[in-house]
């Protein structure tokens, strides 16, 4: 018989292993820049503005540069290029495209329904390091933490979320995406956007279905050419 | 396999939300709110006295409800204080045993309408003049200061403080609120005792440690005028080697024995005097 501690350490291994096969690579042709997580196996992925926009304001040439050069990195191996769907700056997310199908999607969970004190895990790829997972509990939930301006939902996190696992997923104890890591206030404590208004972020940019292929949110103002 | 994670998640947060109907949110201060916890059911609320800055406290109840508080007593030096409602409340339940280092602990606090938790272990339990601490690496979250460390049933073990160890988390045990929390109830602070000398930690001549069974003492630099020191005529130069029995190696032991039930009673010092063991009667005072 496992103790109770075995038991424990298996079954987060377990749900890793299950949820890590959705968590792409962002590429911007040097070298891992973020993690981005499937939405939809017709090649929709998530991940936050900060990790395409890089330090350049959006809509500058380096920035236009830098999109041109964005690739996605698939658990499979394969390498594609990258489609900018819509960006919001406000909640730092933002949805790409990939020609691709099929792509195996984590379970959506009620990220309204979230705990404080639940268990998490987050996966992404801190400083480069493929699918490093870091678990640990919710502090709070809603648009009225200490350290964030209000008005803006959060999931506060007590974890160890670094840099690379931006865009990647938050999920719960049964393996379902519950929020998208997007930031760091110290060494013990990380942010997450909740999966909800990912979705809201993803109707309203997309339409209804959400499908990626279906009306893309302008990325500048009309030209004429 | 899940099961078990899932468990545990549920469990967890079930011990925050269970615990939650015991904690308020304390408004004593211009910035951040921070956190209480309901010591009795009579309306008494333990919180960090660090965070009781400006007049007219309030308190935030788990119902929502925000109510008028007065501050019964402060110890700024364990940080805490004892502060007093008239409204309904509930007490959060105390665990009954001490924690044991590695055990997992969440700190709760509700610095707004909602309570908020982190997850860490027992680092190590404070001795000497730690006696009390509960050392933990939780997260101290901005406005957890003065809540609860609660244990895996939900039990509160003490009273979370922040910036009193750096690096390491640190709460009040239990124990250490229920002697302070008394005497602050009762004297509306936190009696010491007091002597009268200036004292410092010397080695004893070796034919002494032998006969007395320890190293080092306590050598009287100076006796304060009018003190229960002068009183007793103790002199510059004699050795405390123990107060009632136990010894005095350093001087956190003796500030250690001069608590404040000690205050008005009479207490045998043996001291060393001319390479000679003596016991010296003294009645102990109350530090001002």
């Amino acid at each position: 018989m496992e103790t109770l501690l075995q038991q424990f350490s298996e079954a987060m291994a377990d749900v890793t292993q299950e949820v890590r096969a959705s968590v792409v690579q962002i590429t911007d042709g040097r070298g891992s820049i973020g993690a981005g997580t499937i939405w939809h196996s017709d090649g929709l992925i998530v991940t936050n503005a900060h990790v395409v926009a890089g330090r350049s304001a959006w809509g500058d040439a380096r920035g236009e540069r830098q999109r041109r050069s964005l690739h996605v990195i698939l658990p499979d191996g394969r390498q594609l290029p990258v489609r900018v769907l819509a960006l919001d700056e406000a909640y730092d997310l933002a949805a790409l495209s990939v020609e691709a199908d099929n792509l195996p999607v984590i379970e959506p969970g009620d990220s309204t329904a979230v705990r404080p004190g639940q268990w998490v895990m987050a996966l992404g790829h801190p400083w480069g390091v493929r699918d490093a997972l870091t678990a640990g509990v919710v502090i709070g939930i809603g648009a009225q933490l200490p350290e964030m301006q209000p008005g803006r939902e959060w999931i506060a996190l007590n974890l160890r979320l670094r840099p690379g696992h931006s865009g990647g997923p938050l999920i719960d104890t049964n393996g379902r995406l519950i929020g998208v890591n997007t930031m760091i206030s110290g060494p013990e404590v990380g942010f997450a956007v909740p999966s909800h208004r990912v979705m809201a972020f993803l109707k309203s940019a997309l339409g209804d279905n959400g499908q990626a292929q279906e009306k893309p949110h302008p990325l500048s103002e009309p030209q004429v050419v | 396999m899940a099961d078990v994670l899932k468990s545990l998640s549920d469990d967890l947060a079930n011990v925050v939300e269970a615990a939650s109907a015991g904690i308020v949110r304390v408004e004593g201060r211009k910035r951040l709110a921070a956190t209480g916890f309901v010591w009795s059911a009579d309306g008494l609320i333990i919180t960090a006295d660090h965070v009781l800055r400006s007049e007219g406290l309030r308190v935030g109840l788990p119902n929502g409800d925000v109510v008028e508080a007065t501050v019964v007593g402060r110890d700024p030096s364990t940080d805490l204080a004892v502060v007093r409602t008239s409204a309904s409340v509930q007490a959060i339940p105390r665990a009954a045993t001490n924690p044991r280092v590695g055990h997992l602990v969440l700190a709760i606090g509700r610095p707004g309408d909602q309570v908020q938790a982190t997850l860490g272990v027992v680092s190590a339990i404070g001795s000497g003049r730690m006696d009390g601490a509960i050392q933990t690496d939780v997260v101290m979250y901005p406005g957890f200061s003065g809540g609860p460390l609660i244990n895996a049933a939900g039990e509160a073990l003490g009273m979370n403080t922040s910036g009193f160890m750096r690096g390491a988390s640190a709460a009040i045990s239990n124990a250490m609120i229920a002697q302070v929390a008394e005497s602050l109830v009762r004297h509306g602070r936190v009696r010491q005792g007091y002597l009268g000398v200036g004292a410092q930690p010397v080695r004893l001549p070796q034919a002494i440690a032998e006969q007395v069974g320890q190293e080092t003492g306590l050598m009287l630099a100076s006796i304060e005028s009018g003190s229960p020191a002068e009183a007793a005529a103790l002199y510059q130069g004699d050795i405390i080697i123990s107060l009632d029995g136990h010894a005095t190696p350093s001087l956190d032991d003796l500030i250690g024995l001069l608590t404040g039930d000690r205050v008005g009673s009479q207490v045998t010092l043996r001291i060393v005097r001319g390479g000679q063991v003596q016991d010296v009667g003294v009645t102990v005072g109350e530090k001002q």
